[in-house]
């Protein structure tokens, strides 16, 4: 039986008159890597700093590992590590005075900090730099920084916010494999992002809100599915003639044939995977054919078709 | 808090504090004409001389560099955007804010302790020995007892507000204003003869602040077996009760609103 670790029931959040936050409500089990996704001012720096206990719900309730963190803020802490989006911290220090200080917050012991302020410095790929000021740190580095003090208590949730923006192709496909250990772990990782194919490729759950309202909440494997209109094939030919063009329109599963070139763009009517019987009526024509793909939805596609569908 | 503006500020009230005694000590020896120190007076002035450099800097720099250091304690976390990262740890935010408190009250503790060694040294060095000594370290404790007061103001106002430069200016407009009120109403008193504008002007904040050290500094001094020197003594219970007042009322203050508001995000 899955174990809601994050739960987020009927979350309301009004600044003033204005309503951030509608009705919102999820959960995330245990060991997943959950998505919150959503346009700029959609809500999830709110939702993110209301689990964390800075922002009080107006209505509704949040709480981690089923500890309220308004109420009780250092029980439901305790086991959360939080990386903010672009963090300024505290300059000056050095990577491992921060990472001793922020030890010392969740009541590390002395060995205790010693040791783990190794292993993540190491972990995040700033071992030579854990004796320089972080005022000397460039953005990445210092981006670094932040996730490796958010897992300085060894926290059974992980929650960040944009946590690979200004990294580098290289430290951004590091962490992407560090996310998902985390995960084989039994560490559950909220990753509030923007990057949408850095989503699909750690998350196997997301959220998606846009203007203060939930509107997907479930598998990526089910937002794909919920969130594809039209299932496409793309063919390549040596050359489309009129007579293939002509066919693939008159069949019963067709819907639509584009041409550019040689390139045909086939729109089905139904959610399958037809190729074969596509390439068959090829054949048939005798059209010499050269690819033949079946387009898949993007986690970009649905997110798209979501936000202009305000589904 | 501006690291460097606040450094700044300190160095400008050690060279004040320097330029007082080169002052003090070219007056005594080149004394304008018509002017004259002489005999046990001058000896009694000169011996006495580490009160003036003790005291000197609490007339206005020192409640200055409070309001500096309390200005930023709270305000700039928010504006940096670190509070978010501090009250996300298991931490109550009473924790957070004692630690705040008392981080800045230590640092202008370090300050003031500073000015007084300071203030001590000159003396000796310019003046030579000087009289009873033993009290400077209670004068110390009371300087800062006596600091708290726009300390606290200031920091209530920097959690308030929350922003760095708008509760220094609030504290120093606050300091400006009740000099200038106290001002009026001692020329009130002295055309009218009204006892009640004295009273009033004595609930003003600056009057207990820049006046209990010297009260203090008067009844030690009075207390000593040879007195050294004759100051002007006041009310020493009321200034320490005002001070008390306008302390916990900021303290209070700044703890309903840390712990009932939202922590506001990032706004640099």
């Amino acid at each position: 039986m899955t174990e809601p670790v994050i739960m987020v029931s009927n979350l309301t959040k009004f600044y003033g008159d204005f309503k951030a936050l509608d009705k919102v409500s999820f959960q995330v089990d245990k060991g997943r890597v959950y998505g919150y996704l959503g346009p700029n001012g959609a809500g999830k720096t709110t939702t993110i700093r209301t689990l964390l206990g800075l922002l009080k719900p107006s209505q509704g309730e949040v709480q981690i590992a089923g500890i309220a963190p308004t109420k009780n803020p250092v029980q439901a802490l305790q086991t959360v590590g939080y990386a903010p989006e672009l963090p300024t911290l505290q300059d000056f220090f050095t990577g491992a005075q921060l990472l001793d200080f922020m030890g010392k917050m969740f009541g590390l012991d002395s060995q205790a900090r010693k040791e783990s302020i190794k292993q993540l410095l190491d972990l995040v790929g700033l071992k030579e730099w854990g004796n320089k000021k972080i005022g000397k740190y460039s953005k990445g580095m210092v981006q670094r920084l932040s996730v490796a003090s958010a897992l300085i208590n060894d926290p059974l949730v992980l929650i960040m916010d944009e946590p690979t923006i200004g990294m580098d192709p290289e430290a951004t496909a590091h962490f992407r494999n560090l996310f998902a250990n985390l995960s084989k772990e039994g560490k559950t990782v909220f990753i509030s992002s923007h990057l949408l194919d850095e989503v699909q490729r750690i998350c196997t759950h997301i959220g998606m809100i846009n203007k203060g309202r939930m509107i997907f909440d479930g598998a990526i494997t089910q937002v794909l599915e919920a969130f594809t209109q039209q299932w496409v094939i793309e063919a390549e030919l040596e050359k489309a003639t009129k007579t293939v063009i002509s066919a693939l329109r008159k069949l019963d599963y067709v819907e639509d044939v584009k041409v550019e070139g040689n390139k045909l763009r086939i729109e089905l009517k139904e959610k399958k995977d037809l190729r074969g019987e596509i390439s068959s009526e090829i054949f048939k024509r005798k059209g010499v054919l050269l690819s033949l793909n079946l387009r898949k939805i993007t986690l970009e596609d649905a997110y798209l078709s979501a936000l202009k569908g305000g589904q | 808090m501006a690291k460097k503006k606040f450094f700044v500020l300190v160095l400008l009230v050690l060279v004040l504090q320097v330029g007082l005694f080169v002052l003090f000590y070219y007056f005594f020896t080149n004394p304008p004409p018509g002017f004259m120190i002489i005999g046990p007076a001058l000896e009694e002035l000169k011996g006495s001389m580490w009160l003036v450099g003790v005291l000197g800097p609490q007339s206005l720099f020192i409640p200055i560099i409070a309001i500096i250091i309390a200005g930023g304690s709270m305000s700039e976390e928010y504006e940096r955007g670190t509070a978010d990262i501090l009250l996300s740890k298991p931490v109550t935010k009473i924790e957070y804010m004692t630690g705040k408190f008392v981080g800045g009250l230590s640092l202008l503790g370090f300050v003031i302790a500073l000015t007084t060694t300071l203030g001590v040294a000159l003396a000796y060095g310019f003046f030579g020995p000087q009289e009873s000594i033993q009290i400077a370290p209670a004068i110390y404790l009371v300087l800062l007892y006596a600091n708290l007061l726009f300390f606290s103001m200031t920091f209530m106002f920097s959690e308030v507000l929350r922003r760095t430069t708008l509760s220094m200016l609030a504290s120093i407009g606050i300091l400006v204003a009740s000099t200038f009120i106290g001002g009026i109403l001692s020329t009130m008193y002295l055309i009218s003869g009204e006892q009640l504008y004295v009273e009033i002007s004595k609930w003003l904040p600056n009057w207990s602040a820049s006046n209990l050290p010297s009260f203090v500094a008067s009844e030690l001094i009075t207390a000593l077996e040879s007195p050294f020197i004759s100051l002007p003594g006041g009310d020493i219970q009321l200034a320490a009760a005002i001070i008390a007042v306008y302390t916990i009322a900021s303290i209070l203050i700044a703890t309903l609103k840390l712990v009932k508001s939202d922590v506001t995000k990032k706004t640099d």
